[in-house]
């Protein structure tokens, strides 16, 4: 208590004033020729990275090509089969996050490490040494640190709140908070944006410019082109394990890292992709013209619950035209998936009406609705999509175990199940080592496949599609976009709900943005702009013609 | 080829590991015998000679199976479907008691039409008794474990209620009248004690076979494995999780039908010794499937005749049929843990590593020809 010049539990290093991103200096940390390998794959394969001081270094991949597993040797996660750490010029042997924190290096997880029923200062504190003995605990101290630390950085943040009350963005300060509380200089950030919001996103991206300045080094994990483009100084692409390349952000394009983070360039990315999305405007104007503009789906004055009793949806009217892609955009958590699960007839409607083709669904049972001609590729697909203990033929079948040609009177009909999963595998390019095993041995992008298959192969006039790329890869994502457009020209209305904006501009042809269980607003796709609808995604209205 | 290879492998491994579990038991059950000053081999000889030896203890060993083949069948007919019925004793009762109901109150039909009514009134009365947990737990979410346990004091005591008053023969024993004589299950081999519920048996593992290859199976095993995607994929869970049960409980109720129309031919306290709790461990080993059910029944009928002898000429206790059991259970419990989660783990980054070399060799250029 005397020494009152000493920071409380820690020490406070002055941030050491140094020129700011100049590559020519030692790095301060690199990493060479590591390679990790689990049983017989190689997941990073002799890969060389060096990061420099006050700078933000992208680390650019598909899922699988590496980027978790080489951060995780940093961060004493796994042990490498081969290769060296320097960390500030000295060779370092980091066998735990302990030693890795011990060094400077502190990482926020996406999925966040916080206590929801703790305060914010508990949270950042947990886990280190008071300075001073006592069995009570005086966060005071700790609460000034926090705050000065939120001033510097611009990390609004209110130390006293309870974690469980505050919004992922909120929560994800707390979590660089905490990094920097430990005084780190290199802070590897992975996937930070999967969650926010447009506006948290810009928020989080300026928070970090103003760390780089005080010369921290941040490590950005990410398999966004866009995200890379804007906050990163340099980027390093994996793919399959090996560096692809080191360029510098300001002399590289988005297409040009497409190319290196898949190695061939995608078929409709960026500026093929604008064409397509002109062509399937025009087409998907074309069929609508066609179809009349016919309204396939319709909710009116929706009201629901969700599975904690709480107001999920609330006086929600939205429409689907036949032949037309409506994207819901927003935060997760704002009614989307109570909305799916009330149009699929999973959940209870309290009042309000669906109709499906002119047909009252309301209080249908899931089986009717589907018979009636839904598709619904689920948010969950590990859990509500297939039943991983299954085979594909089984999760095929999933939907339509008890009717021909799948079933007899009694029984299953085992060959009609073999034919049909071999003539989905084909036509869904499923890459599987044999028809016989349980589906859980898969990749993500081979189980969505599945789901596909299942849910586009019976006979359907509405489709909702519930985050149907989250976790896949660039490849496997282009391929589930492409069965979108084709579902489109075929007349049938999609109902695409996804976390992701950019996926949301780049399919839809019509914009619904959806919070607190109502739907703020529905654009075109040709006037619907990020910053249009990134305010009304957090809830802000914005003044009317807007 | 390489990558159907690892599965052929681990295949015919997961089948080989419950045989090494029950030898490994074996061996620990032998030291067991050896530090109690009995030669291990000549105690397992007996096992064997007492169990197996003769036609009357093959015959005896037989009727042991039927009740733990058709107990077994039940329980895992249900946790198949993940529905955890331990109660499968007190359903067995239940049975009993409906064959009994039945048995002494029909007189005067042919033989064939009399059991058979028997047997319907004790897969009835099981069938009902296995509704109770079922009903709370769809309509009120209580766990079925905890009913289906507490309800087999129930059904225990209840019956015991019924022998000391209401259906009590005379005489000083708590004992039911006997059934009928045409309400009995015919003998099959003079002299022994083998009846026709081995042929009841059968049936019932034959049902439980091709219960899994219909449509109402997969829907119930659907449901049972996953319930949120068999509701999105449109099952009916309620309906699904009351069939279940009834055939549990249904199958766990013929068991005591037949052991009432087979064997006792009256009811009795203990009528069962317990084969609605071995069959829980019988469902387990067999990986609640009909031909494992069957073979382990079988198995545990050995050990439950020869342990019989091994009392009678060597003077170990009766429990020691008991340790063995556990003994069986506990190793292949471990083996189950490094078949099921240790094994499948390798075998996925195994098949990843093939299948990533396999795509970048025949996938990419197949995606390509088929791009537009």
């Amino acid at each position: 208590m005397s020494d009152a010049g000493s920071p409380p539990f820690t020490n406070l290093n002055p941030s050491q004033s140094s020129p700011v991103g100049t590559p020519e200096n030692q790095p301060v940390l690199s990493m060479n020729g590591i390679t990790c390998r689990f049983s017989d794959v190689i997941a990073n394969n002799d890969v060389h990275f060096d990061l420099f001081k006050g700078e933000i270094h992208g680390l650019l991949g598909e899922n699988g090509a590496g980027k978790t597993t080489l951060m995780s040797v940093l961060y004493g996660l796994y042990k490498p089969e081969a290769g060296e750490i320097y960390v500030k010029g000295k060779k370092v042997d980091i066998k735990s996050p302990l030693d890795s924190i011990g060094l400077g290096i502190a990482m926020v997880h996406q999925h966040f490490l916080l206590t929801p029923s703790h305060t914010v200062t508990e949270n950042i504190i947990v886990g280190l040494k008071s300075p001073r003995r006592s069995i009570l605990l005086n966060t005071t101290e700790a609460e000034n640190r926090i705050l000065e630390l939120s001033r510097k950085y611009g990390l609004k943040i209110d130390p006293k709140a309870i974690v469980g009350d505050l919004s992922v963005g909120e929560q994800q300060r707390v979590e660089i908070i905490k990094a920097l509380y430990r005084d780190v200089d290199i802070l590897i950030l992975d996937e930070p944006t999967s969650m926010l919001t447009p506006v948290e996103e810009k928020a989080l991206f300026s928070t970090l410019s103003a760390m780089v300045k005080a010369g921290l080094s941040i490590i950005f994990i990410t398999h966004k082109l866009r995200e890379v483009i804007e906050a990163s100084t340099r980027v390093t692409v994996l793919r399959g394990g090996k560096v692809i390349g080191t360029v510098m952000t300001a002399k590289t394009t988005e297409t040009d890292l497409a190319k290196l983070m898949i190695g061939r360039s995608l078929t409709h990315s960026v500026d093929r992709l604008e064409q397509e999305i002109a062509a399937g405007i025009q087409k998907s104007s074309s069929a609508r013209a066609t179809a009349g503009l016919a309204t396939m789906l319709e909710l009116k004055d929706v009201f629901a619950l969700n599975n904690s009793g709480i107001q999920a949806l609330k006086d929600l009217s939205l429409t689907v035209s036949k032949g037309e892609i409506l994207g819901i955009a927003g935060v997760d958590g704002n009614g989307q998936s109570e909305m799916a699960e009330i149009v699929s007839g999973l959940r209870k409607i309290q009042s309000g009406q669906v109709t499906i083709d002119g047909r009252d669904t309301t209080g249908m049972s899931p089986k009717q609705i589907r018979e009636w001609g839904l598709a619904y590729i689920p948010e969950d697909r590990l859990n509500t999509g297939l039943i991983l203990e299954y085979t594909i033929a089984e999760n095929l079948i999933l939907d339509r175990w008890y009717s021909r040609p799948y079933s007899g009177k009694i029984f299953l009909d085992k060959h009609e199940m073999k034919r049909f999963a071999e003539e989905i595998v084909t036509n869904f390019d499923v890459r599987t080592p044999s028809l016989d095993i349980q589906v859980r041995y898969l990749s993500g992008g081979n189980l969505q496949k599945i789901v596909l298959g299942r849910e586009l192969s019976k006979e359907h006039k509405l489709l909702i599609a519930h985050n149907p790329t989250r976790g896949l890869d660039v490849g496997a994502a282009e391929y589930v976009h492409k069965q979108l457009f084709k579902q489109k020209a075929s007349g049938v209305a999609v109902l695409l709900l996804s976390l992701d904006l950019d996926e949301i501009l780049l399919v839809s042809d019509r914009i619904a943005v959806i919070y607190a269980g109502t739907i703020m607003g529905v654009f075109d796709r040709t006037t619907a702009d990020v910053d249009k609808i990134g305010p009304l995604m957090g809830g802000y209205v914005v003044e009317a013609g807007a | 080829m390489s990558t159907t290879l690892i599965l052929g492998k681990r295949l015919s491994f997961k089948h080989i590991v419950p045989f090494l579990s029950g030898g490994l038991a074996f061996l620990v059950g032998g030291i067991i015998l050896y530090a109690a000053g009995v030669d291990p081999l000549e105690a397992y000889a007996l096992l064997i000679k007492g169990s197996l030896g003769t036609t009357r203890a093959i015959a005896d060993t037989l009727v042991k199976t039927i009740s733990l083949l058709i107990s077994g069948l039940a329980v895992a007919v249900a946790f198949k479907c993940r529905l955890w019925n331990i109660g499968a004793e007190g359903q067995l009762y239940m049975g009993a008691l409906g064959g009994l109901l039945v048995g002494i109150a029909v007189v005067g039909m042919i033989p064939v039409v009399s059991v058979i009514i028997v047997l319907i009134a004790g897969i009835a009365f099981g069938a009902m008794f296995s509704l109770v947990p079922a009903v709370l737990k769809v309509k009120l979410g209580v766990s079925e474990i905890i009913v289906t346990v507490l309800l087999n004091f129930v059904a225990l005591l209840f019956i015991s209620y019924l022998l000391h008053g209401p259906i009590k023969a005379p005489g000083f024993l708590p004992y039911s009248p006997d059934i009928f004589p045409e309400s009995e299950l015919p003998i099959l081999i003079d002299h022994t004690r083998l009846h026709a519920g081995l042929i009841i048996a059968g049936l019932a593992a034959i049902f439980v076979h091709f219960l899994w290859k219909s449509k109402i199976g997969f829907e119930l095993k659907s449901v049972g494995m996953n319930i949120s995607a068999a509701r999105y994929a449109g099952m009916n869970i309620t309906k699904s999780i009351l069939i279940t049960m009834a055939i549990s409980g249904g199958l766990a109720g013929l068991t005591g039908a037949v052991l009432l129309a087979g064997v006792q031919h009256r009811l009795i306290e203990g009528i069962s010794p317990g084969y609605g709790f071995i069959a829980v461990i019988i469902a387990l080993l067999g990986r609640e499937n009909a031909l494992g059910v069957c073979l382990v029944a079988f198995f545990f009928a050995v050990l439950l005749a020869g342990s019989e002898s091994m009392y009678r000429t060597l003077g170990i206790p009766v429990a020691f049929a008991q340790t063995l059991q556990a003994l069986v259970l506990v190793f292949v419990l471990i083996g189950e843990v490094f078949t099921r989660i240790h094994l499948p783990r390798r075998i996925k980054r195994v098949n990843e590593a093939k299948l990533e070399d396999h795509g970048k060799q025949i996938g990419a250029p197949a995606e390509r020809g088929k791009g537009e």
